[in-house]
Parts: C-alpha cells; sequence; structure tokens
C-alpha cells in the first residue's frame, strides 16, 4: 500500500503536466521575443528566423522530455498496481446466478435503500428502473432462468411490494427513531406500539412495557416528557400518575415490573444511593430500546432487522478469498465438483454470521434438508433420515451413538 | 479460538473486489497523457515545420513573405496548446486526488483489526455503497448511481463521469448512430490497436450495410468507396468479401451471413460490443462486482432452511427472540433460490438443545426467556413459532445433537 501511495505522491508533487506547461510558455516567449524582434527591426527578418531554428527544437524537446518524465511517473505506478493486485485476479463470474435475475436485484435495492432512509435516492431509482426496465441475461449453469420474473415494477403496482406504502413505512420509521434518538421523545414510539401491541404480543415482544418504563422513568427523573426538564421534585409525581394511568394493562404480565418501578417511589429522594439505581440510570436504555424498535418494525414487515444486501456482500466479500482458492484449486487438478445445490468448501464466517441452526449427521455428514430431515430417536440423538434408513433396513437397530435400540417408526422428524 | 480465525481480518486479501478502484483513475490518467503527449506532438509538427518554411521564404523572398503573420498564427496556436494543457493538467490534479483518497481508503483496511470491529462495518458499508454505485452506472441508471454517490459523499472513491460518458456511447448506438462512438475509437485508436479489437471495423461496416440498406444507385457508389477505404485494410479478407457479397442481396434477404448483417439487432450486439471493449480498455471486469460480492455472499450465507416449506425454530419472524435470517428476507429470498448453499461440518446448534412434543428444537435458555416474556402460565411451555399449543413443561426433552 505504502508503495502505490509513494508513486501517486510523485505523480501529484513532480510527473505532472505542470512542467510541460512552463516549457510550453518557453517556447511561446521564444517566439514572441522573436516576434518583437522583427517588427522593431524588419531587416533581420531571415537572420532572426535562422537563429530561432534551434531553440524552438530544443524547447519542443524539453516538453517532450517533460512528457517522458510523466511517462516513467505512470509506468511506476502501474507496476507498483501490478505488484499490488499480482495475486488478486478480478473474480470470474462463471457462476453468476443473478445476472439472469437483474430485476430481483433492482427490488433488493430499491428496499435497501428504502430501509436506509434514502428516500430521494431510492426514489430517482425506481424511477430510472422503471423507465429502464433491465434486461435478463441467460447464464450457464443457472437451472431455471427466471421463470416466473414478472418484474418487480409490476409488484409495485399490485400491491405485493408497494413501494409507496414502504417508503412511508420506513418514514414512520425514521420519524419514530429520530424522536427516540434525538429529541428522547417517546411518544410516536408508544403510538406506534399500542396499535400494533396484538401482533407484538403473539410475537413475545415487551417493547410496549419497555418504551412504557422508560417513560416512566424520565418523568421521573425530571423529564417533561417532550424531552424538556421539568423541575426535580414534581418528577416523581408526575410518574407516579403516569404509572397510574398507563400501567393497568401491564399489571398482569409484568406484575413485578411495575412493582419495582413503583416501589422506587420510596426512594425518590435518593435513587442513586437506593437499589433502584440500575433501572433509573441506565444510559443505554434508549439505545437498546431504539435498537428493539428497529428489530420489531422490521420484523413485522417480514424483513431482517439489517439491510440483507448489506450482509450479503459482506459475507461475499468475506468468502471470496475462500472460494477463489476453491477455483484455482479445481482448475489446477481439472476437477470438477459435483454436488451442484452445496458449496464445496466450507466458509469461515464470523459468527455474527450465523442465522440458522445448521445440523449436519453425524453418519452421513450431510445437512438436514427438506428431503433429508433431521429424525431423533427415542434415545434423544439425531441423525438424517437417509442414515436412519441405511442403518436401519426397516428393523430394530441400535444407535451409533449409544447403546439404545430403537425402531425407525419410532423416530421422529425434528425441525432446528 | 475458533472465534479467532474466524473474524480475523486479512486486508491484504480482502482487496479482490478493489481492484478496479485504482485501476479506472490509473487508465483514466494514462488516457489524459496520451492526449496531452498528441497535442504537443501535433503542434511541434505544426511549429516546426512552419518556422522552416518562414525562414526560406524570408531568405528567398524577402518581400512576398509575411513572417509576422506566421509567426502570429504560429503564437495563437502555441497558446491554445497552453490551454489545452492546462485543461488536461486539471484533470490529471483531480484524477491523481481520486487515487490518493482510493489509497487512503483501502490502507484504512489495514488499520481495522477484526471483522467484529465498528469500524469494519463502517468500511464494509461504503464498500457496499460504491458497489452500488458501480452496479446503477453499468445498468444505465446514472441519476440515482449520481444521487447516491452525493448523498454518502463517496464521490471521489466512484467514477461517475466516465461510466455516463460510456452510456450516452452506448445509447447513440442503439439509436442507430455511429458517430460518437466513432469518435471515441478515434480518442483510443493505440490502446484498441493493442487489444486487436475490431470495434471500428464493425462500426465502418454498420455505416455499409446502411448505405447499402437505403438501395439508390448514388448511396450504392458512396459504399463502395466508404468499402474500400475502410473495410479492405482489414487483415481478415473475408470481412470484405463478405462486405462485397452484401451488395448482391437486397436487405429482405433470407440467405444468410446477409439476412443477420441487415437484421437490425447487429445495433444492439454493436453497443455490447461497444460496453465490452470499454471495460477491457479500462481493466474493468465483464460483470458489475456488486453480482460477484452478491452472489458468493449469498452462498455462504445460504442454508437449507432459507428455502425450507418448514419454519426454522432459529430464526424466523414470529418470535422477537430471533433475527430474520437475511436470506430468508424479502429481499434476497428468490434471488438466492439459485444459489448453492454453503457447506458446513460440523452442527451449530443453541446451548442446551431441548425438543418439544412437536419436533422443535430450541436452546433451552432461549425457550425460557421467550415464555416468561409471553407470560405463560408457571410449569406450561408454549412453541414459539406456532403459540397455539401449550404443553407441559415435563413434556420437554433433551435432544443430542453432535
Amino acid at each position: 500500500m505504502d508503495a502505490l501511495k509513494h508513486e501517486v505522491e510523485q505523480l501529484q508533487k513532480r510527473d505532472n503536466l505542470e512542467k510541460s506547461i512552463d516549457d510550453v510558455q518557453k517556447t511561446i516567449d521564444l517566439l514572441m521575443n522573436a516576434r518583437k524582434a522583427l517588427s522593431t527591426d524588419p531587416k533581420s527578418t531571415s537572420m532572426t528566423l535562422a537563429k530561432l531554428q534551434t531553440p524552438v527544437k530544443q524547447s519542443f524537446d524539453k516538453v517532450n522530455d517533460d512528457l517522458k518524465k510523466i511517462h516513467s511517473g505512470l509506468n511506476k505506478y502501474s507496476k507498483a498496481l501490478d505488484k499490488k493486485f499480482k495475486d488478486k485476479p478480478l473474480p470470474t463470474a462463471e457462476n453468476d446466478a443473478l445476472s439472469s435475475h437483474p430485476s430481483l436485484i433492482n427490488r433488493a435495492i430499491a428496499m435497501h435503500l428504502l430501509r436506509e432512509g434514502q428516500f430521494s435516492v431510492a426514489s430517482t431509482f425506481i424511477e430510472e428502473a422503471n423507465a429502464r426496465p433491465p434486461h435478463p441475461e441467460p447464464t450457464p449453469g443457472t437451472p431455471n432462468p427466471y421463470i416466473q420474473d414478472k418484474g418487480w415494477e409490476k409488484d409495485l403496482a399490485n400491491g405485493t411490494l408497494n413501494s409507496e406504502k414502504l417508503q412511508k413505512q420506513f418514514a414512520d420509521m425514521y420519524h419514530i427513531l429520530r424522536q427516540l434518538r434525538e429529541q428522547r421523545n417517546l411518544g410516536p414510539a408508544i403510538a406506534w406500539a399500542r396499535e400494533w401491541r396484538e401482533n407484538l404480543e403473539t410475537r413475545g415482544s415487551n417493547l410496549e412495557f419497555e418504551l412504557c418504563r422508560l417513560q416512566f422513568v424520565c418523568l421521573f427523573v425530571g423529564h417533561d416528557g417532550e424531552g424538556n426538564m421539568g423541575d426535580p421534585i414534581g418528577g416523581p409525581l408526575r410518574a407516579w400518575a403516569y404509572a397510574r394511568s398507563e400501567f393497568g394493562p401491564f399489571q398482569h404480565r409484568y406484575a413485578r415490573e411495575v412493582q419495582q418501578l413503583v416501589g422506587a417511589m420510596a426512594f425518590w429522594e435518593n435513587i442513586p444511593d437506593s437499589p433502584y439505581r440500575r433501572f433509573f440510570y441506565n444510559d443505554s436504555a434508549w439505545e437498546e430500546v431504539a435498537n428493539s424498535f428497529t428489530r420489531e418494525f422490521c420484523s413485522l414487515l417480514g424483513l431482517s432487522a439489517d439491510s440483507p444486501l448489506y450482509i450479503a456482500t459482506t459475507a461475499g466479500a468475506i468468502a471470496l478469498p475462500t472460494l477463489l482458492k476453491l477455483q484455482n484449486i479445481m482448475k489446477e487438478k481439472r476437477t470438477e465438483w459435483t454436488t451442484q445445490n452445496e458449496l464445496p468448501v466450507e466458509i469461515p464466517l464470523p459468527p455474527s454470521y450465523h442465522f440458522h441452526s445448521i445440523f449436519v449427521c453425524p453418519v452421513s455428514k450431510e445437512q438436514g434438508t427438506d428431503q433429508n430431515p433431521p429424525m431423533m430417536m427415542p434415545c434423544g440423538h439425531v441423525i438424517a433420515q437417509e442414515s436412519l434408513d441405511k442403518l436401519s433396513k426397516g428393523a430394530r437397530f441400535k444407535c451409533p451413538y449409544c447403546p439404545g435400540e430403537s425402531h425407525p417408526r419410532d423416530a421422529k422428524k425434528v425441525f432446528l | 479460538m475458533a472465534e479467532l480465525t474466524t473474524t480475523k481480518l486479512n486486508a491484504e486479501s480482502h482487496l479482490l473486489l478493489d481492484q478496479p478502484l485504482l485501476r479506472m483513475p490509473y487508465e483514466l490518467s494514462r488516457k489524459n497523457f496520451k492526449t496531452a503527449q498528441r497535442y504537443v506532438e501535433r503542434e511541434r509538427e505544426f511549429v516546426l515545420t512552419a518556422l522552416k518554411t518562414t525562414a526560406n521564404a524570408a531568405m528567398s523572398s524577402p518581400n512576398s513573405s509575411d513572417p509576422l503573420g506566421s509567426l502570429d498564427s504560429m503564437i495563437s496556436r502555441m497558446q491554445g496548446l497552453k490551454r489545452k494543457l492546462e485543461g488536461l493538467h486539471e484533470e490529471e490534479k483531480a484524477i491523481h486526488k481520486h487515487s490518493r483518497t482510493r489509497i487512503q481508503h483501502l490502507q484504512d483496511l489495514y488499520d481495522i483489526p477484526s471483522l467484529a470491529d465498528v469500524k469494519y462495518d463502517e468500511w464494509s458499508r461504503i464498500r457496499l455503497n460504491r458497489l452500488l454505485v458501480d452496479y446503477l452506472l453499468r445498468s444505465g441508471y446514472g441519476d440515482s448511481a449520481m444521487a447516491l454517490a452525493k448523498e454518502k459523499g463517496i464521490e471521489e472513491l466512484v467514477d461517475v463521469d466516465a461510466f455516463v460518458a460510456c452510456h450516452k456511447i452506448e445509447a447513440s448506438l442503439r439509436a442507430h448512430r455511429t458517430q460518437e462512438c466513432l469518435v471515441w475509437c478515434a480518442d483510443n485508436k493505440q490502446a484498441l490497436k493493442k487489444l486487436n479489437n475490431n470495434l471500428e471495423f464493425e462500426l465502418r461496416l454498420q455505416q455499409y450495410i446502411e448505405l447499402v440498406r437505403s438501395g439508390n444507385a448514388q448511396k450504392l457508389t458512396e459504399a463502395t468507396m466508404h468499402a474500400r477505404k475502410y473495410l479492405a485494410p482489414h487483415q481478415d479478407t473475408n470481412f470484405a468479401i463478405r462486405a462485397a457479397g452484401l451488395l448482391a442481396f437486397p436487405p429482405e434477404t433470407q440467405a444468410e451471413p446477409y439476412k443477420s448483417l441487415y437484421a437490425p439487432e447487429r445495433w444492439d450486439s454493436l453497443s455490447s460490443l461497444f460496453i465490452k471493449t470499454h471495460n477491457e480498455l479500462f481493466s474493468l471486469p465483464s460483470r458489475p462486482l456488486l453480482h460477484i460480492a452478491l452472489s458468493a455472499g449469498l452462498s455462504a450465507l445460504k442454508t437449507p432452511s432459507c428455502h425450507s416449506q418448514y419454519a426454522s425454530s432459529s430464526s424466523n419472524a414470529s418470535s422477537s427472540t430471533t433475527t430474520v435470517c437475511p436470506i430468508c428476507s424479502t429481499e434476497l429470498n428468490e434471488l438466492a433460490r439459485n444459489v448453492p448453499y454453503a457447506h458446513h461440518t460440523k452442527s451449530y446448534v443453541e446451548n442446551d438443545p431441548v425438543v418439544l412434543p412437536n419436533g422443535r428444537i430450541y436452546g433451552r435458555e432461549r425457550l425460557m426467556q421467550i415464555n416468561e416474556k409471553i407470560g405463560t402460565p408457571p410449569g406450561k411451555i408454549r412453541d414459539p413459532t406456532g403459540m397455539a399449543q401449550l404443553y407441559d413443561e415435563s413434556q420437554i426433552k433433551k435432544v443430542f445433537i453432535s
């Protein structure tokens, strides 16, 4: 990297057109002077002109020399680039399964822009994509190039992916988040949570309660709920009033937490020294609430909390070196790799990139799929269906992991 | 240990996707330099010969020559050259500045210790935006690309202008005009020759075809002249012979290869040939980088559960204790259908897995946590994915997954 930096600095400092321009100016000066001499003393014309030949030529040679220096500077830079990227060829797109689905990519991008809150870019993009729909290029090796690729532009129109609606939803989300993070105003978030109370409850989310609890804490320590500081003594009173009016619905499910909050009332004068300190002085509470709000909001739309496009491209960048190595090895050994629907190598991704549980059959080393699901024997060990069939041949058999014996019909399909 | 190896960031090998980032400005600066060289060469030729003839004229016939006038014209040509060079110098400065910023951007990666670092997250987001702009530009969505680059403040990391120019030419070809593309070919003549590229010949052939297509006698003579001038020098003599043959066939002919020469689709293939040549010239990959990154990423993340007909216990939208997997999310789900899934040699399950009577497996801690949150009565357990069925706590069973 330093070599590259050095070469570019050389180009910036030394090997550029500045000098050539100077020398061109010098040539102009030569001509100008000759012109002056001619006009003042026309008699010497042929003499002056004859004398002019060599200097002008030399001057041009100088310009050319300057250019040569630039040329060599550029060459050096190019060599440094070659060296840097020598072992890093551009990834070929041999198994590019995406070119046949450009409209799906466009859809993903549109949704990414919307969820990132870049509404103006998104609307420009949707307009442009509508005006110039992409041409799918079928790629070899892709099993079924767009079967029902009816175009997300149409989806937009018929409501399955309504960009205006989606945009409005994300605009709402950003409005609520801004209020939360910057204004410390819980109002819009609480209103949203109320509206979606039933869905949130079945998801086992206690977002609404968390928001209300934070509101209570705010009131208690003296915010007036709109983000301004009120007088400190009125705080606990206002919090008490808030608890009486709002905590009713939570009584049943969050009895303990409500009791804790109300219990803190007794310590209103010196909360920082009381056992309730952690409820009231928790700086990360706002960020936590904001994050869990984002997660719930996206989940209710069936979307993951972080942009999938971001996660996937990052994972791709992490995976590329491994895949490239694989490609090289396969080329060297001239082997084709046979199982089409599974990658031939394991790609080490950081733990945060694991989403689903993975089941790998300890007998066959194959991953559980719909066709070959994991089966649990009565002893509690799990193997893949095909392994089970092979081991048992339809009769009682011994578990490969413990002395337990069972009949294959007692094995049960499990879901991870 | 495992964690350390998977989060280690090897910056050197991480730059696979970033070669075009530096190649493009390099090619641009080279082109800039070549232009400067051409200008200088042209003026040198002119001024030196002009000087010589003026001097000779002044010597032989001092009265009839106008040395002042010719000097003036030389001076003004030189001043023109200076202006042009100054323009190129400005451009050069901008390009070098871009290179510099880009090198710094890549350098930043070397200073990030781990993939789990927040800084990597930021860096990777910038990269995503770069890839998106690249994709948008290649798809011809210039306005969106510009807007995105502007909003994200990454104008120095993307080559909007070069791509927009490229797309203008492509559009002109699709609109059945060869002029713009021929100008481009002339601009890059040397480089094209080095690549042994046929683009210019193909364009000339297309011009010829259009002349022949019109069918009137005058145009046909013009076409023959055109062919003699531009098509005959081609190294492959068949090229010119085929062109000559075209004269004998009317545009509605069914005979090959003449039918396909007349076909309007030839314009489309010309425009893709141009794009291909353009990318080759600027050492750009033929497919958008986003495709490359995305298809690798989709595979690396995809599991058999992502397109399973059964809901996955470990990641689904119906419970707040799990995050939705990016492949299962609406954006990418269909896209990922055709890519292979990741290879795993070891099971990866939550700690202390237990199974419910309906066959669903959860980590015990998470199952308890969520049941507490949804307020299941004590001693009972609800399946977070189904919710309807209520089980006795005694019905959950330990499961062994190795």
